[in-house]
């Protein structure tokens, strides 16, 4: 297991550091100061630097959509300083008196009379070790607790540098306050900062993302600028896109327009009543609920067209941005997952939908995902990628998904390969097209995508666009189904609904097609791993 | 407010003739006991006695928040019988008086509470015991488990040793020792201390010259009604001193230089006292300026500026007496009642003048309601103006309250109201800030002091 943790991002917000500022600006001043500092103590400058802590995970006790427990190990040698400005009294008697008691007081008459001096302090080279306990649930926010003491060392600067005596004070006084800060106003801080995030509304991001950002005192990522962070976090996490990107997708559900809510609406009923008709959605990127399927098989190969689906669904999730756990588990993967990164949901949509509803979905490169699949529909998608691999007995597979971010199926690299090249192409394309086209690529590889359609239809209605891409799968029982299936699709509709399937698996083929046309590389590559995949079936 | 114990210590200085006028440390006193006045808090309820001439207790009970007190006992060598230490006889002046008269230097029989003319009660006559004569004094407050602890040694009539000691857990080395060696020659005056409390040792001392202290300083004193009379000038004493500190174990130190001028009681104008302290190390000047308006009446301003850092502060103070019974205070209290120690002819004539005015009022406002109470008072008045000058203790008795007021550069004001309900002492007093509109009471507090 593995966390990407983003520290630019970090920056990206503007009003982070001034947030942050205020924070430790109240933490400072509420603990006693001692009689040397005469004013409040301020926070002027604040920055985190550009060097990331080094987190290591020690051990996990407990993992889930909504919780999370754990202990980290953090070293952090960086560039980061903090700049606090206050008063000091300098003159030495005045100290002395404000600590003794009055009744032996020497009680002198101007002699202590007091003279502030402005203080610039500044914190660099900051070194800290320390073990981390993260509990996380998303009733009770955050909780962070330090096990030992974080502070290894470091350097304060300040306008008396030049006096041996008063920097020596300040170097030993500052430390014992650091220490303090960590210690107990820091956990404090992260607490309360993990309600205010979530409390009021969700966010986007998952729970460790979030704990990952409090440990280091920063909270930048509840806000918006998510948007800025997928540019960032593209290049940076290829890793992330595996169910728990899914999860944050429906967590996304308050952000789409209510427009479009309902034409999705109307787009559902459409596969119910068979129509035609799919609704013009803007702005959004449809993902189809594929995923499950992918870690059914674990051991399998899975089939290449499934896989593309999959990888493009993760893709869409992956604008979150941030690590995602399953990513650790895959490690194997990891290398193609890059690409995945950078794959776009673009295609996705266009396969997903693939039932066919709407081409326009896979215009947009929007970032937004939708999840047009209910919880329902995910069992059904994972059967029929468990079918596929493991010859359909695999049901069981698909349910412990959801709960299961862990599991991470080695579909995903081959999806990521199949999303690398959708994403290069930023893939549009006009339904019309691609049915043009559609046909000429059926033949050679469409053969996953096609026999799988009529399975789905059969397995589950509802979910066409997810049986559509998965349907191979379903129908994997025997590969002599599937090309049987395609055949006579191809020469003879035997039912209604059977050529509607066909249909639509024609035109999810018919995309990808179009995809393999612009990327005739791409295709390459997955041609070849995809057979593989079937013959193990 | 002083405590009981402070009167009483007072007394004791009174009683063995010691002047505190040549300590450096109460160079302006008046100026810091009419701003600087500590205000209540909470609740305090202070028993105490003077059991016998050599023996006093002091009870004390406080809630600020939690419940805490005290218990201390005091000894005298010197036996104190003359003290009027109950608190139905204890002038108000000696307790709640602030601003502070210098005192003849010549005269070894100084009053031993500040500021009333002439002492209400003689001072026993200085005999050879005095000279060896000594204070023990003990406070244990609880449940701090705080010792405090004093004595006071006289060596002679011109030296006097004082060491107090504090013990306590939370203190360094389970508390502090202060030595204090004072010698006094009446033309000047030498302190020097060591505290055990970082090594610290300091000398300071003060230098009089001007006034009663010059080498004529018998003929003013013969003539100085009529000196001063004649000149119109005015009539003090300078004073200059200096302190220096030194921190042994610390190495840290500390200086200032100060220096005052304060009319004597001979002088017929109003009394002032002023007073300039200079800092050279820490580049602060202190100044300050009180004067005795009227008897129920004084004044202060206090100015502070740091050459170094440029800051300033500066605050006022005020004093009011009034010999109203009731709470309710009137800024002109009755002007006939002033008391000068020297009787002045002009200020003699204005109280007459007044006082021929105030009564008739009096009598009308009140006439219909209490005819006969209002003439009471007013025999009683009648018959005490000639008696003005010969039983001044019984004047002093008029005043029943004081009000003290301050206000300083952040606008923050201190109010604090004292006077006499029936036997008891009381001192209330609130904190207010005036940037705080919303929530101007920053503390408030009574003190309740009864003696026996």
């Amino acid at each position: 297991m593995a966390f990407n943790f983003n520290w630019s991002p970090l920056t990206a917000d503007a009003g982070f550091y001034e947030r942050a500022r205020d924070l430790l600006t109240t933490a400072l001043n509420k603990s006693p100061k001692p009689p040397i500092i005469v004013d409040d103590i301020f926070v002027t400058e604040f920055n985190l630097g550009s060097v990331p802590p080094d987190l290591e995970i020690l051990e996990i006790g407990d993992l889930a959509e909504d919780r999370f427990r754990g202990i980290f190990k953090m070293c952090y040698s960086g560039d980061a300083f903090l700049t606090l400005k206050t008063r000091v009294q300098a003159n030495p008697l005045n100290t002395y008196l404000s600590a003794k008691p009055g009744f032996t007081s020497p009680q002198p008459l101007a002699a202590a009379s007091s003279l502030t001096i402005p203080l610039q302090i500044t914190l660099s080279e900051i070194k800290l070790s320390a073990f981390i306990i993260v509990v996380f649930s998303k009733q009770k926010g955050l909780t962070l607790v330090f096990r030992n003491d974080p502070l290894e060392s470091l350097k304060v600067s300040s306008t008396f540098d030049s006096i041996q005596f008063v920097r020596d004070y300040l170097q030993r006084t500052i430390e014992g306050k650091l220490r303090d800060l960590m210690m107990e106003e820091l956990p404090a801080i992260i607490h309360r900062l993990s309600l205010q995030l979530w409390c009021p509304d969700q966010i986007i991001k998952d729970g460790e993302e979030d704990k990952e950002v409090d440990e280091h005192a920063v909270n930048p990522l509840a806000t918006p600028p998510l948007d800025a962070v997928d540019a960032h976090g593209h290049t940076v996490y290829p890793i992330a896109i595996s169910e728990l990107s899914l999860d944050p997708g429906s967590e996304t559900n308050p952000l789409y327009s209510q427009q479009n809510v309902h034409q999705l609406g109307s787009l559902v009923d459409t596969q119910g009543t068979s129509s035609l008709f799919t609704s013009d959605i803007r702005n959004v990127m449809f993902r189809a609920w594929a995923m499950p399927s992918e870690r059914p098989d674990s051991n399998s190969p899975p089939a290449a067209t499934p896989s593309l689906v999959r990888s493009a669904s993760q893709s869409g999730s992956a604008h979150t941005y941030t690590f995602s756990d399953s990513g650790s588990q895959d490690a194997s993967n990891l290398p193609s997952r890059p690409s995945l990164v950078s794959m776009n949901s673009a295609t996705t949509a266009g396969l997903s939908l693939g039932s066919g509803r709407h081409t326009k979905a896979g215009r947009k490169k929007k970032m937004r995902v939708v999840n047009l699949r209910k919880p329902s529909s995910e069992p059904s998608s994972s059967e029929i990628d468990d079918c596929a691999s493991e010859g359909g007995s695999s049901s069981m597979a698909p349910m412990s998904e959801p709960n299961l971010p862990a599991t991470i199926p080695e579909q995903p690299e081959e999806g990521p390969s199949m999303a690398s090249g959708s994403n290069v192409n930023k893939t549009r394309f006009p339904s019309d097209v691609s049915q043009q086209r559609r046909p000429s690529i059926r033949p050679e590889q469409t053969k996953v995508s096609d026999s799988p359609i009529p399975s789905i239809e059969i397995n589950s209605e509802p979910i066409d666009s997810q049986s559509a891409t998965q349907r191979e799968p379903a129908s994997s029982d025997t590969k002599a189904e599937w090309r049987r299936s395609r055949p006579q699709f191809d020469t003879q509709s035997v039912i209604l609904e059977q050529a509607w399937i066909m249909k639509m698996a024609g035109e999810i083929a018919r995309r990808v097609y179009d995809e393999k046309n612009r990327n005739p590389a791409f295709w390459a590559e997955r041609d070849d791993c995809p057979p593989p995949a079937y013959e193990a079936n | 407010m002083r405590e009981f114990m402070h009167y009483i210590t007072n007394a004791f200085y009174g009683a063995t003739g010691w002047s505190e006028d040549n300590s450096y440390k109460d160079l302006n006193a008046t100026s810091r006991e009419l701003i600087d006045f500590p205000l209540p808090r909470g609740l305090r309820l202070t028993l105490s006695s003077l059991a016998t001439p050599h023996f006093a207790t002091s009870y004390q009970l406080g809630s600020v928040g939690v419940v805490d007190g005290s218990i201390s006992y005091l000894h005298s060598s010197v036996p104190l019988a003359a003290v009027p230490a109950r608190s139905d006889e204890i002038p108000l002046a000696a307790l709640l008086r602030s601003y502070r008269r210098l005192h003849e230097l010549g005269s070894r029989e100084r009053q031993w509470f500040w500021s009333t003319g002439e002492p209400t009660v003689p001072v026993p006559p200085r005999t050879p015991d005095n000279d060896k004569s000594s204070l023990l004094y003990g406070r244990l407050y609880l449940p701090q488990s705080l010792l405090e602890g004093l004595v006071v040694k006289r060596f002679g009539s011109e030296l006097q040793i004082q060491v107090s000691a504090v013990s306590e857990q939370t203190l360094r080395n389970g508390g502090t020792m202060l030595g204090l060696v004072q010698y006094d020659k009446g033309k000047y005056g030498v302190e020097g201390l060591a505290s055990t409390d970082g090594g610290l040792l300091g000398v300071r001392g003060l230098y009089n010259f001007g006034g009663d202290s010059s080498p004529s300083k018998i003929n003013p004193q013969a003539g100085s009604k009529s000196d001063v009379g004649e000149k119109e000038g005015i009539y003090g004493r300078f004073s200059a001193g200096g302190e220096l500190y030194y921190g042994t174990l610390n190495k840290s130190g500390g200086m200032s230089l100060g220096m005052r001028f304060a009319t004597l009681p001979t002088h017929r104008g109003t009394p002032l006292t002023a007073t300039v302290t200079v800092n050279p190390l820490m580049g602060n000047i202190n100044t300050s300026y009180a004067v005795l308006a009227r008897d129920y009446c004084s004044l202060a301003t206090k100015m502070e500026f740091n050459v170094y850092s440029y800051e300033s502060d500066w605050a006022v103070g005020m004093e009011l007496w009034s010999n109203r019974r009731p709470a309710g205070f009137v800024l002109g209290a009755d002007p006939n009642r002033q008391q000068e120690p020297e009787p002045q002819p002009q200020p003699q004539s204005q109280s007459q003048l007044e006082e021929a005015k105030a009564p008739r009022k009096k009598e009308r406002s009140f006439q219909a309601k209490l005819e006969w109470r209002l003439d009471d008072p007013e025999s009683e008045l009648e018959s005490v103006k000639p008696i003005d000058k010969s039983t001044p203790a019984k004047k002093k008795e008029e005043y029943l309250g004081v009000l003290k007021a301050r206000l300083d550069q952040n606008l923050r004001v201190g109010l604090l109201w004292e006077g006499r309900a029936k036997s008891l002492i009381f001192s209330l007093g609130t904190g207010v800030d005036l940037h705080r509109l919303d929530e101007p009471f920053r503390s408030l507090g009574l003190e309740i002091q009864y003696s026996s």
